[in-house]
């Protein structure tokens, strides 16, 4: 209709083309040869200087990966992927370890200058706003910088790249490793198991407050290159810790495929909060190009009164396909998920979470909203699911989708099963297009078209808004103004 | 793989049959070779499984381990009296009566007025009589559902309904399908529903037994439907079959534009039923009202499934569905609103509420919605949960015993659903009806 033709038009004329993170460093990299094999997963593991039980890890999920057949069931549509035209390791050449920033090749520093990564700046907002960051900066796959080891050390938190805590910390990795995604999970969880590179780990000792917010960067870099994180974080008993997660991604023609792996593991009393905002490029106006995001991630609530909560904001990507989940095991625990996927251009997204709940007076919540705009296709697809034994169990869900144009779709998948009677279930979905009587109130008051487009969709996403941290606030409002640049003005 | 041609002992028996079975169903050569070719559909799919997304939690190639024999229409007719006491309250308002005794009609039980504004015939009749085979036989669907094809492949009989235009029924159409077999079989029965532009009817199905027919049973019924333009129809059927068997229902129903379409499913007592609703708006400004409720205890499964399709613009579509679960039964509730990309102003609305009743029961939801168009307000809701003790104590607390509270509490519940039904006189017989089976159970929990 005519009130927001314009904005429809705009949408259409959204040029992706001019993604901002898309430039290239050069740094001579070093490769391990294309394909996957045994001998590329032991290549790996030797480079990473791994001990023996981890090698056999690897190799144990490689074989179970080699008989596991991709999984088609989400709603997206993408070329099939040739597995052995990949490259599973590059890692820049002086990555034998600088000790402070001032060691760190210049050129990288200035990538992250570019992408707006805070890693000096971040101090500086941290001394004004009271906040401290620790940033584990990944490039490509290894692991260059870490700030804040030494406060973090006094604290007893360990934050470390989880090939380091294989070699210092093998007791935790070998105990938590694999325990909420075994290796055969799904087809590619086992691929990230077999050949992960690099990833973040994060140990906070029994009754720690982790002092400040973790955060890492990836960044995708070197040419065909599939990055495969691997992510485990253990919150013991009364710990608290909120991890942060940022991505972006340079220009690429060739689709890149990320799969990566994130275990949290909260024990008795534990808090895990984990947010990401994830930018990588979505592919070009045409549809080409692009990241696919194939994650797992699962957080398992273990212990009594324990809460894990994931916060999430979807802009890029050309292909999203993730469900962050929570198994509720331990009594009175509480899983929490607020999700915000916008999606314009050809990306296609098929996210949503899991909510199990197995413990006796276990709770959870689901807020998740969608914006599909261009051609892009929107889908929620969510399970929320009570033991026999889950007593008590509560859920209530709530998915919004909003549509900016007609030639998108948005999607809402949800299965719901109840076993027992006491479990209190309550789901509730809406679709809409900014209705015109918003608008209309919105105009009447002085704003013009586009600024009340924008106000109506951050009324929209508010709600996950503010479940993310002050540092992620700021940024996350600017993603979503690139991703609907045109529409919201 | 290998595993999947390999063939459960039903569905060898299901395609065999048909060998056997072939001169004996009605239609000429056109029929039998629709037959054979919907046969062929069954052949390639198999009974459908937990791994088929459809049917993830009917998983009826489990259930169904065994096929039945089709009914020979051996035993002996009721009498009228005792078809009227089957019937219970669905006897007590006046209506256009069709019979089907195991899948066969009866004519000297039907009662039938000729009056030039409704014309029902037997599927078999209009079949012999060269009727229109793809009109009558073919089913939408046919190569992707399993029981849609075996609907083809094996219809006996049903009712044909013809509506004319422009007239207002002031009876309901009633058609009666009567398990009367003493040995346990399979019937599959077809029904065409045909209403004439601006006309208006209630059209009512109800599968009930008699006190002799055996407790195991297989049904599979198919309903077509075209509700013409600016026609309103009203559709009930009342699964009421009393037994361990599986019932299993499709009711594809095509609208024209500006139509009206009113379904109401009961369904109790039935050891394992799948109610399958397939809309398709083929003409603008249409709207369909579907609700239903449900009762089921001891091990029985309910299942309703809805795909409403709406492929042009301006259509209004509403669900509601309530169920109540007891001992250690399973509700199930799939729900899935297409909209196509051209399909602008459409409005959608869906909910589905289920009360569990005791702490074994399970209820498994999957409201879906599929939006291709951007202007549109669809929503869908669904919630489980036991009674509110908050509303039992409010009761209690006003002097109405514990047992009555929760009876009034639970027919409360069921009564929303129940209450759209419009026509009065069919609404109080299965608000009756439903009333009973949940006394029934509460006296028979009491007893043990």
């Amino acid at each position: 209709m005519a009130a927001v033709q314009e904005t429809i038009d705009q949408v259409r004329k959204i040029d992706v083309d001019q993604y901002k993170y898309g430039f290239e460093t050069n740094i001579e990299t070093v490769k391990a040869p294309k394909g996957l094999s045994e001998d590329i997963v032991r290549f790996i593991s030797e480079k990473k200087g791994e001990p023996q039980w981890m090698l056999e890890w690897r190799l144990e999920a490689y074989r179970r990966w080699v008989n596991m057949t991709e999984p088609t069931w989400a709603k997206v549509n993408y070329p099939k992927i040739d597995f052995q035209d990949l490259y599973y390791y590059a890692a820049p050449k002086n990555a034998e370890g600088p000790k402070s920033l001032d060691e760190v090749d210049p050129e990288l520093l200035a990538t992250y200058a570019k992408l707006g990564i805070p890693l000096r700046e971040q101090e500086v907002l941290a001394g004004v706003q009271g906040a401290k960051v620790a940033v584990d900066a990944v490039f490509d796959s290894v692991s260059v910088v870490t700030t804040f080891k030494d406060e973090l050390a006094k604290a007893g938190v360990i934050f470390c790249s989880i090939s380091e805590a294989v070699r210092e910390h093998p007791e935790l990795v070998q105990k938590y490793l694999g325990s909420v995604v075994p290796q055969a999970d799904n087809f590619y969880a086992a691929l990230n198991s077999a050949v992960f590179t690099d990833g973040s780990f994060v140990y906070v000792p029994e009754g720690v407050r982790c002092p400040m917010e973790l955060s890492t960067y990836f960044r995708i870099n070197e040419k065909q290159t599939g990055q495969f994180e691997r992510t485990l974080i253990i919150a013991d008993k009364g710990a608290y810790v909120s991890y942060l997660e940022g991505c972006t991604a340079p220009m690429r023609d060739e689709h890149q495929l990320h799969a990566a792996v994130v275990e949290l593991i909260a024990l008795d009393d534990a808090e895990i909060k984990y947010s990401t905002v994830q930018n990588w490029y979505p592919g070009d106006k045409q549809g080409k190009g692009g990241i696919y995001n194939f994650v797992t991630k699962r957080g398992d609530c273990r212990g009594r009164n324990s809460k894990i909560s994931w916060t999430q904001v979807e802009t890029g990507s050309a292909i999203t396909w993730k469900y962050p989940s929570c198994i509720l095991r331990g009594d009175n625990s509480c899983g929490e998920f607020y999700s915000i996927a916008v999606s314009n251009g050809w990306q296609q997204v098929d996210s949503g979470t899991k909510m199990i709940h197995l413990g006796k007076n276990t709770t959870s919540r689901i807020i998740s909203k969608g914006i599909a705009a261009g051609f892009s296709q929107n889908t929620y697809r969510g399970l929320v699911s009570a033991h026999r034994k889950a007593t008590g169990a509560r859920n209530f869900t709530n998915c919004d989708s909003l549509l900016i144009g007609d030639r998108c779709g948005a999607h809402t998948v949800p299965y719901i099963e109840a076993k027992n009677s006491t479990a209190h279930f309550e789901h509730e979905a809406t679709t809409s297009k900014i209705s015109d009587d918003t608008l209309f109130y919105c105009r009447q008051r002085g704003l013009s078209e586009e600024e009340a487009v924008a106000l109506v969709v951050n009324g929209f996403v508010r709600d996950v808004l503010q479940k993310l941290p002050m540092e992620f606030m700021a940024e996350t409002q600017k993603l979503i103004g690139i991703s609907l640049e045109g529409s919201v003005g | 793989m290998n595993v999947a041609i390999m063939k459960t002992k039903a569905e060898q028996a299901l395609s065999e049959a048909f060998a056997s079975r072939a001169g004996e169903l009605p239609g000429g050569e056109a029929a039998a070779k629709l037959r054979l070719e919907a046969l062929g559909h069954f052949g390639a799919l198999g009974l459908p499984h937990r791994r088929v997304e459809e049917w993830k939690y009917t998983d009826l190639r489990n259930a169904m381990k065994e096929a039945l024999p089709p009914a020979s229409g051996k035993a002996s007719l009721p009498s009228n009296a005792e078809v009227i006491s089957v019937l219970g309250p669905l006897a007590t308002f006046p209506a256009h009566r069709v019979v089907f005794v195991d899948g066969r009609f009866a004519p000297d039980l039907s009662d039938l007025v000729a009056d030039g504004a409704v014309t029902v015939s037997s599927l078999a009749t209009a079949l012999e009589d060269g009727g229109d085979v793809a009109e009558l036989l073919a089913a939408a669907g046919s190569e992707s559902n399993a029981v849609v094809a075996l609907n083809s492949a094996y219809a006996t009989d049903g009712a044909v309904i013809d509506i004319a235009a422009e007239v207002a029924l002031d009876r309901p159409v009633l058609v009666v399908h009567l398990r009367a077999d003493g040995d346990a079989v399979t019937t599959t029965v077809r029904n065409i529903v045909r209403i004439g532009e601006a006309s208006e009817a209630t059209v009512v199905e109800a599968f009930v037994k008699l006190p002799g027919a055996a407790t195991d049973y297989r049904c599979n019924t198919l309903t077509k439907v075209a509700v013409g333009k600016g026609a309103k129809l009203s559709h009930v059927k009342a699964t009421l079959e009393a037994g361990a068997g599986i019932h299993l229902a499709n009711w594809l129903v095509d609208l024209d534009a500006k139509a009206n379409y009113r379904a109401f499913h009961l369904t109790a007592g039935t050891g394992l039923a799948r109610n399958e609703l397939l809309i398709t708006f083929a003409g603008e400004e249409s709207e369909i009202d579907l609700s239903g409720t449900f009762i089921a205890r001891h091990g029985e499964h309910v299942d309703t499934t809805l795909v409403v399709d709406h492929a042009v613009p301006r259509c209004i579509s509403r669900e509601l569905f309530k169920g109540v679960l007891d001992d250690h039964a399973r509700g199930v509730f799939q729900g899935k609103v297409i909209v196509r990309q051209d399909a602008q102003k459409t409005d959608g609305k869906q909910m589905a509420q289920v009360l569990m009743l005791s702490p074994d029961c399970e209820f498994d939801s999957k409201p879906e919605l599929e939006i291709y168009a951007d202007d549109v307000v669809c929503g869908h809701g669904s919630t489980s949960a036991d009674l509110d003790e908050d509303l039992v104590f409010y009761c209690r607390s006003r002097g109405i015993p514990l047992a009555q509270a929760r009876a009034l509490l639970i027919e409360s519940f069921v009564g929303e659903a129940i209450e759209k039904v419009e026509r009065e006189d069919v609404r109080d017989a299965l608000a009756d009806i439903a009333r009973e089976w949940l006394h029934r159970a509460a006296a028979e929990k009491v007893a043990a």
